[in-house]
């Protein structure tokens, strides 16, 4: 029998789909899918809210009356639903490598400072998910020889735009808040407007890359 | 305009708060006794999801610089309008330059103030509530300070004092069965509901959280699961936290269960040391309960329109 995933009612109009125990050594092809089952659900109108978080979607309903309808119908749905029919958008972020943790990352890994940027930039990393504070994604795809564990003592405050490394996940501080990752660069780019039409610049299931920005006239050494 | 002379403990302006964007880790925010606001509004015959004040403790003094009816409701926090008592569940018509003063209460935690018309601060992202975490909504996305002006509507019309009482307070929580029941464990969970609960003086819009004597303590940690208001989270210190309205969306501890929707505005009562209790019921019982407070709003409606 294939393995499926747990599918629970919540409340009389919410549901969560837990698929977290289906292969935790291949969390990005569970996830895919989780984001084209997202984009199903989404189109149907049915929810005022559907959350994909790491394996697992929580789907919010806008009437009970579609409860028992939705827990009957997602197994189905799941087995059928093809990753491939979900595409999310691509971003560039450009990055200037230069926090205040770059050197501590790259003493910690036996690397020069150039080598942490080369490694981090040329990874294309997945948006699992966002969570934590509006528009802060959790990103897949950080090469283990970054891996870093937090710092003993998080920072009061990491300001926004801040790029750090957290243990295995690299991620980008969409505003002030404090933090225990150690920040290797800044983007000026915008993850999060309250004012903007579209809110948030990155959607779950979107990719990106950093892009190193070199300040005109200066060299790394 | 109402002037904020004394800002006290926490005076913020909501409405029902923000859906449809919690998979950008955007919370609900808004009041956390919705059937409060939809009942003060509804006795100035407003509509539901007009903005209105959430006083928290009390300790505040508005002014108000024009003419309007306000409903105050929610929790008894000794208010006085220059001077004179006025009581939760009543409407009052208030006359410019006239202070409206919060004291402190016995029971209960927040206030709540509607005025005629709503509050008319700008919508952001489809509500006009405070993200006091994400600081935007309400005014400059923060809690009132001593000399906001609060924008209101002027009414100069007649009004009929009109009042109801709001859903009866209870001790014992109400609520869905847990997703995590498997790994947590039935003797876990039978010592959970066994349990009286004291409501840490660590609580606050975000969540509260719950002290006790018994064992509740685990080691598991899950991957990140989508949580909400009412989600009942347990940390492997085994003290429970129940998420309200400027929770995180998504969270990677074990949920005890979520609480039933008929129930999840008590909390915005509760104050430190008030004693909880929890019960898990099924989805039907849960419906009934949601109907009858539906049924106590739609009463209400029909006893308003009766008046009028």
């Amino acid at each position: 029998m294939k393995p499926a995933p747990h599918i629970y009612a919540l409340t009389n109009s919410s549901l969560l789909l837990d698929a977290s125990h289906l292969d935790a050594t291949d969390r990005l092809s569970i996830q895919k899918k989780i984001w084209a089952l997202t984009s199903h659900c989404r189109s149907t109108n049915e929810f005022t809210d559907l959350v994909p978080a790491m394996n697992s979607l929580t789907l919010y309903l806008k009437s009970d009356k579609h409860l028992n309808k939705w827990l009957q119908v997602l197994p189905t749905l799941w087995s059928d639903i093809k990753s491939s029919t979900f595409k999310g958008l691509h971003h560039l972020i450009e990055t200037t490598y230069k926090g205040e943790d770059i050197n501590y990352v790259a003493n910690y890994h036996n690397l020069s400072a150039d080598e942490v940027i080369n490694i981090h930039s040329k990874t294309k990393y997945h948006v699992l998910f966002l969570g934590f504070q509006p528009g802060f994604a959790y990103l897949h795809g950080l090469e283990e020889q970054l891996h870093t564990p937090r710092r003993d003592e998080p920072r009061i405050k990491v300001s926004k735009g801040s790029v750090a490394i957290g243990a295995e996940q690299t991620g980008i501080y969409p505003a002030d808040t404090p933090g225990g990752w150690h920040i290797i660069g800044h983007t000026d780019t915008a993850l999060f407007d309250s004012t903007s039409e579209q809110p948030c610049l990155i959607q779950p299931g979107d990719t990106l890359e950093f892009v190193p920005l070199v300040n005109k006239g200066a060299t790394h050494d | 305009m109402i002037k904020v002379l004394k800002s006290g403990v926490l005076l913020t302006i909501q409405d029902f708060g923000r859906d449809g964007y919690r998979h950008l880790g955007v919370n609900k925010a808004g009041s956390l006794d919705p059937f409060v606001q939809i009942i003060a509004n509804r006795l100035l015959n407003n509509n539901d999801n007009d903005a209105v004040l959430e006083i928290t403790v009390g300790l505040c003094e508005l002014e108000f610089t024009c003419d309007t009816v306000i409903a105050l409701h929610g929790a008894d926090l000794q208010a006085t309008l220059d001077g004179q008592a006025i009581y939760p569940g009543w409407t009052y018509t208030v006359k410019n330059k006239q202070v409206l003063s919060f004291a402190t209460g016995r029971a209960g935690l927040r206030a709540y103030l509607a005025v005629k018309g709503g509050i008319q601060n700008t919508e952001v992202m489809g509500s006009k509530s405070t993200d006091l975490n994400a600081c935007f909504g309400g005014i400059e996305g923060r809690a009132l300070a001593t000399g906001d002006e609060i924008p209101i509507t002027p009414y100069y019309g007649e009004f009929i004092k009109v009042g109801a009482i709001a859903p009866a307070q209870r001790k014992l929580i109400r609520l869905h069965p847990s997703p995590h029941a498997n790994l947590l464990g039935e003797p876990l969970l039978n010592n959970f509901v066994s349990t009286a609960f004291k409501v840490s003086s660590n609580s606050n819009r975000m969540g509260v959280r719950l002290e006790h004597k018994n064992n509740l303590a685990h080691s598991h940690s899950l991957p990140s699961l989508g949580v909400s208001p009412g989600s009942i989270q347990l940390p492997p210190n085994g003290e429970p936290i129940v998420l309200l309205n400027d929770g995180q969306t998504t969270g990677g501890y074990p949920l005890l269960g979520t609480v039933i929707e008929a129930d999840l505005h008590q909390f915005a009562q509760f104050r430190p040391l008030d004693t909880v209790e929890f019960k898990y019921v099924t989805f039907e019982e849960a419906a009934k309960a949601k109907q009858k407070l539906d049924g106590h709003l739609h009463q209400l409606s029909l006893a308003l329109k009766n008046n009028l």
